[in-house]
């Protein structure tokens, strides 16, 4: 049923539409903007994560060679060692493959990364925006409604209380 | 002649539910596909920009091993293959699923009109 309305959305005016249906549709809608939004925040998240490695990567340089340092074995025990190698890292390109890579082309794997996030994230925000336009329009029609229906309900108690 | 018509028209509604129940199935199950589909061409994408000099290790359990970078080409294509293919499969199982729904659809109206004239019948004589 709702989808139906939706499909006939574009060309159905909304002011047509009975209050059940508009409720209906601002469910779908509510539910569609949720998943959205929370579509953006994961890929955020991810986002975040590939620029915390690259920035990480800027740690392994000529300078820091041979250095000391604290590897952890669990979140609470650390062991000592030596920065051995500041010119390969291993990196996880999916399904359980990783491949190694020199330092310049992991940073150039990580901006890959975030640019094609960049480009999904910004696939996404348009149809959530429309998405919201298209909510706050229900909803503005809907509270036209419900006044409406309220106006009658007091125009006939008074026909009623008159004749009483 | 209600009774007989309504027990059938009830089990033929179940039989529609059940039919439902598939559809969404491998609709679930093809959405899944999809999202390992668009996985592995990520990882086709990056083995793709490798050359001789880079190692490529496959994480098995908790070890990595060292694989040869064709190998791991062929993995993946031979992956994405059988993906396309299972993707493939359940489209026309879908679109199956769907025909004979639409089927359905009609024969529960027929069934349901049939039960109301009976029905009608039964309150006319009554």
């Amino acid at each position: 049923m709702v989808i139906r309305h939706r499909e006939a959305n574009m060309a159905v005016n909304l002011t047509d539409l009975s209050l059940p249906q508009l409720e209906g549709l601002k469910t779908q809608l509510d539910q569609e903007t949720e998943f959205l939004t929370s579509s953006i925040g994961q890929l955020k998240v991810v986002q975040t994560k590939y620029v915390e490695a690259k920035d990480s990567l800027n740690v392994l340089n000529k300078n820091n060679k041979g250095k000391e340092l604290l590897v952890p074995l669990t979140s609470s025990m650390y062991v000592p060692g030596t920065l051995n190698d500041v010119e390969h890292v291993l990196v996880d390109v999916g399904t359980g493959y990783y491949v190694e890579k020199n330092v310049e082309d992991s940073k150039a794997f990580f901006k890959r990364k975030i640019d094609f996030l960049t480009k999904q994230i910004e696939k996404i925000q348009p149809a959530l925006q429309e998405k919201h336009a298209m909510k706050q329009a229900v909803i503005e029609v809907m509270n036209v409604k419900i006044q409406q229906l309220q106006q009658s309900q007091q125009s006939s108690q008074m026909v009623g209380t008159t004749k009483a | 002649m209600a009774e007989v018509i309504q027990k059938k028209l009830q089990a033929e509604v179940e039989k529609y539910a059940q039919m439902q129940k598939d559809v969404s199935k491998s609709l679930s199950a093809r959405q899944k596909l999809e999202t390992q589909l668009t996985e592995n061409n990520i990882v086709k994408e990056e083995l793709d920009l490798l050359d001789s000099t880079n190692t490529v290790y496959k994480l098995i359990g908790p070890v990595l091993v060292k694989q040869d970078l064709d190998e791991a080409k062929s993995t993946v294509a031979k992956r994405l293959e059988y993906i396309n293919g299972e993707i493939q499969r359940h489209e026309t199982l879908l679109k199956d699923m769907e025909k004979k729904s639409e089927q359905h659809r009609e024969l529960l109206a027929s069934l349901q009109q049939e039960f109301q004239k009976a029905q009608g019948l039964a309150v006319g004589k009554a």
